[in-house]
């Protein structure tokens, strides 16, 4: 029958309670309704569906073992006949046949072609489990959810009757309940059997199944029975857990075709087809056309074809999928992506046949893990408790001293401050604020034994009015807040700081920091550009660096009078001068918008490995603590989990724009 | 051709090299169809049927048998010249046949071991497939050849179309017949997944792994096969001998030979 959209599970189902003795009454009833049964059978080392005649052909005592390209039968302790997941046969062989005619073509008396009339033997699916039941809908969505239908398939699915099965044991390939599909039957079944100790809990989920329950030996079940049956399915989703974390998979997929896991799985895989052929929702098919000897009639029949057969995406010019990698990519990517788009939902549903019968062992769980794995929920080390974290509350300090850096740039020096602000770490920044001025994220820009500067650009009110403050004035501070410069990162290899114009001031700090322990850098260098020589910022560290043999100090300005001596240009015109192996070079940038992205293309393309580069990003920020929203980029929010990340970490939300 | 029916009769020759003569068997097997072959094929030259002998030019020329002996090297270079299409048949002529076992042994010493009188025998070091003299139009493959490919093939010259001979792995259509995959579910060796189809899956249907006898299929990747086989604790020389057999001097499998060789020593 065809089940789908399907009915909810109804309020209270009506049960029955079968004796398992009493099984065959089943199918001799489903036999007697005109039905051919076909069910789970042993047959050359395997439980196959195929067509039985009586409760003496199921598989009683008989339970499976399966693993990665394994598959093995052994002995029950009990003589329970469903005590096996799914073999070899998925359903579809019934619904959407590996052979089927579906034209003739004739010139003798007039030329023509012609469709075979429909002819859907009625069937009785019997041990359809979960998983199968969902691939059966899956299969429904594919031939019969567009306007153009599979009127062959619509057909042998309404002569269907299924006869639903619980799963009450999983094997080590089954991962239904990460596809949401199983392990309990829920609904798409005419009858529903759970199998306990002493026979089956029966349930009619159709006219027809109830038509058929109605003539079998059944009594009401005890308390007993019908709680076994409950337990026994729950018991299954505790054993077979979680193997497979899917939020997001089809999304996570996306952005993977370059993985280079596609080149090494393709390796081991030997394009059998095996796994779309033992696939229960794999759809793909080819025609081949059988003349006789004069061509004058012909019959054109369609086969199970799989999308890695070599052929699949050939056209006379050439083949659009060439590479082994490429047709493994196409149906991992089918199956747990793009299926997603054409049809609504994934085209797995976690039966592990796939993985069983793969007679080179691959494990589909396995290869999504390593290609499009969950990414963890960010957890940071935090450099120092940091003071005042409530969002109304703060520390105060005292201002210290201020310099002028530049027309519109300020460095303020706090000092009589907590401790714990002295215990930040470069990258690191505070919130400050004024009575009746909102507070804003500033970075900071030195630790000294006793306070630390803060370099402002006077471009807001709260930061005009912080840069027009005496010496003496007090200031309410928060933090230290949010990741710091991975300073370790840069350990044995080459250091290479990447400024532009205020960046500077989040970045001076770090350069203090790898000066004072330069003999644990291969080289230390500083790449800083400016709008023009008087917006350099921190020009005496800039003169003490440049003197020093610590530091490989280059400057460029966008523009300059006649008395600038120096280069002209963007900063990504000095990477010209780094000459030693860019991929061992750990990066530090920090710039407005448009200079760090063109700088981290540039140090990519020159090899730098894209998690040694970090970069700390500007956002709007007022809580500072993860609390009100406003910084969020992607998963992250910029306050906590950064400001400072890696190019690997923000992965293309870097490149996005209206992220 | 098609429309015209019976009005021109291509002119076909089977012609042989070193083989067991099964392939052109497997034509004659076609009882059936024999009628209807030679009303709508002029069979002018078929040693193994008829003593009839006609030369050429032929429209199709069956080719079986691998090219083992000195005069078969300007034999096969004189019937490719009467050919408009030649089409070899089986893995003799299409792979070298069992016979290149010998390629990777010493030739001198395998007359030496099985004639009285070697210098009386007259071979070539290395048997070869048809293909690696002259150019060849279609294979039928297979140890032997399959009887519906052959018709198939002979339809398509008729009717003018290419023959629709699917080139998959064996296991496609094993799945397709629903057998239960031995490699699985009882850990046997089958040359299936590297082998192209063609025999419906005949070995696995009586329960044996696939012989390969069709040889490898384009894309065959028997590199991993036999990486996988050793690892399932099979010895080298199982291993050997599963890719040497019918087919064994076809490339890739003609690789994996030869590392397996190396490190047999």
């Amino acid at each position: 029958m065809i089940t789908n959209p399907v009915p909810g599970p109804t309020a209270v189902a009506r049960q029955w309670f079968l004796a398992r003795s009493d099984l065959d009454a089943l199918i001799q009833a489903l036999r007697k309704a005109g039905r051919t049964v076909i069910g789970p059978t042993v047959r050359d080392g395997a439980i196959v569906n195929d067509e039985i005649q009586s409760a003496a052909d199921l598989p009683a005592g008989i339970r499976d073992e399966q693993a990665a390209g394994r598959y093995r039968l052994a002995e029950r302790s009990d003589d329970r006949v469903f005590g096996y997941t799914v073999g070899p046969t998925p359903w579809k062989r019934f619904t959407f046949p590996p052979n089927l005619p579906i034209a003739t073509a004739h010139l003798s008396g007039g030329f023509g072609f012609e469709q075979p009339h429909i002819t859907a033997p009625q069937l009785a699916f019997l041990g359809v489990r979960a998983c199968e039941i969902a691939a059966l809908g899956m299969q429904d969505r594919v031939f019969l959810g567009s306007p153009f239908t599979d009127e062959d398939f619509r057909a042998r699915r309404k002569a269907a009757l299924i006869v639903a099965v619980q799963c009450t044991t999983c094997s080590s390939t089954c991962f239904c309940s990460s596809m949401g599909t199983g392990p309990e039957v829920r609904n798409g079944y005419d009858i529903l059997l759970t199998e306990i100790d002493e026979g089956f809990v029966v349930q009619a989920g159709s006219p027809a199944g109830a038509a058929i329950v109605a003539h079998l030996p059944t009594r009401r079940p005890t308390h007993a029975e019908t709680g076994a049956a409950v337990d026994s399915v729950e018991a299954v989703r505790t054993q077979i857990g979680e193997p497979l974390p899917i939020a997001g998979i089809d999304r996570r997929l996306q952005h993977q075709l370059d993985n280079p896991r596609w080149g090494i799985v393709a390796e081991r895989c030997v394009e059998c087809g095996n796994c779309t052929m033992a696939c229960p929702t794999c759809f793909c098919t080819s025609v081949t056309e059988r003349s006789d000897m004069e061509g004058r009639t012909a019959t054109t029949e369609r086969q199970w074809d799989s999308c890695f057969d070599v052929n699949f995406a050939k056209v006379a010019g050439g083949d659009f999928r060439a590479r082994p990698r490429d047709r493994y990519r196409q149906w991992l990517m089918h199956k747990f992506s793009t299926w997603m788009d054409q049809f609504g939902s994934f085209g797995c549903v976690g039966c592990g046949r796939c993985i069983t019968w793969c007679p080179v062992r691959i494990d589909v769980r396995e290869e999504l893990q390593v290609i499009a794995p969950v990414i963890q929920p960010v957890e940071r080390p935090v450099a120092v408790e940091p003071v005042a974290a409530s969002p109304g509350d703060f520390s105060i300090a005292r201002l210290a001293s201020v310099r002028q850096e530049t027309e519109d740039t300020t460095t303020l020096s706090l000092t009589d401050m907590d401790p714990a602000f002295l215990a930040g770490r470069p990258g690191q920044f505070v919130m400050v604020a004024l009575p009746a001025f909102p507070a804003v994220p500033i970075s900071i820009s030195r630790f000294h034994s006793n306070g630390i500067d803060l370099t402002i650009r006077a471009v807001g009110a709260t930061s005009t009015a912080l840069v027009n403050l005496h010496p003496g004035a007090k200031v309410g501070v928060r933090g230290p807040l949010g990741t710091f410069w991975p300073i370790e990162d840069a350990f044995g290899r080459h250091a290479v700081v990447v400024a532009g114009g205020v960046g500077l001031s989040p970045l001076h700090g770090l350069v203090e920091a790898l000066v004072a322990n330069r003999d644990r850098f291969e080289s230390v260098s500083l790449y800083y550009g400016s709008r023009t020589p008087e917006d350099q910022l921190f020009r005496d560290d800039l003169a003490t660096w440049s003197a020093g043999k610590a530091i490989d100090v280059a400057v460029t300005v966008d523009r300059a009078g006649p008395e600038w001596k120096g280069r002209v240009g963007v900063v990504t015109t000095l990477f010209d001068m780094m000459s030693c192996d860019c991929s061992r070079i750990t990066a530090f940038v920090v710039g407005p918008e448009r200079m760090m992205q063109a700088s981290v293309q540039s140090l990519i393309s020159k090899g730098v490995p894209p998690e040694r580069i970090h970069v700390s990003m500007e956002r709007h920020m007022e809580c500072g603590i993860g609390l009100c929203g406003h910084c969020q980029t992607g998963r992250y929010f910029v306050c906590k989990d950064g400001p400072v990340f890696s190019l690997s970490e923000l992965g293309d939300l870097y490149v996005r724009e209206g992220i | 051709m098609a429309s015209t029916g019976k009005a021109v009769r291509p002119r076909v020759a089977v012609a042989k090299f070193a083989s067991c003569d099964g392939c052109q068997l497997t034509l004659l097997d076609l009882e059936d169809q024999l009628l209807e072959i030679v009303t709508r094929f002029d069979v002018v030259e078929f040693p193994e049927a008829t003593s009839r002998r006609s030369p050429g030019p032929y429209d199709v020329v069956l080719v079986e048998g691998s090219i083992s002996a000195p005069e078969h090297l300007d034999q096969i270079q004189a019937l490719r010249k009467q050919a408009r299409v030649l089409v070899t048949i089986g893995a003799c002529a299409t792979a070298g046949g069992i016979q290149a076992l010998r390629n990777w042994a010493d030739h001198d010493a395998y007359r030496a071991a099985i004639y009285d009188h070697p210098e009386w025998v007259e071979s070539l070091a290395k048997a070869t497939a048809v293909s690696d003299h002259v150019r060849v139009d279609a294979e039928l493959r297979g140890c032997p050849i399959d009887g519906g490919q052959l018709l198939e093939l002979m339809t398509a010259v008729l009717v003018g179309r290419r023959p629709q001979i699917r080139e998959e792995a064996v296991c496609r259509e094993c799945k397709r017949k629903g057998i239960v995959c031995m490699v699985v579910a009882s850990g046997d060796a089958c040359m299936g997944p590297l082998t192209t189809s063609g025999c419906n899956a005949l070995c696995p249907t009586y329960g044996r792994g696939c012989y390969g006898c069709f040889g490898p299929r384009t894309g065959a990747n028997a590199k991993s096969w036999s990486a996988g086989l050793m690892q399932s604790g099979r010895a080298p020389e199982e291993v050997w001998r599963l890719f040497a057999g019918f087919t064994g001097y076809a490339e890739p499998f003609r690789s994996v030979l030869t590392e397996l060789g190396k490190s047999k020593g």
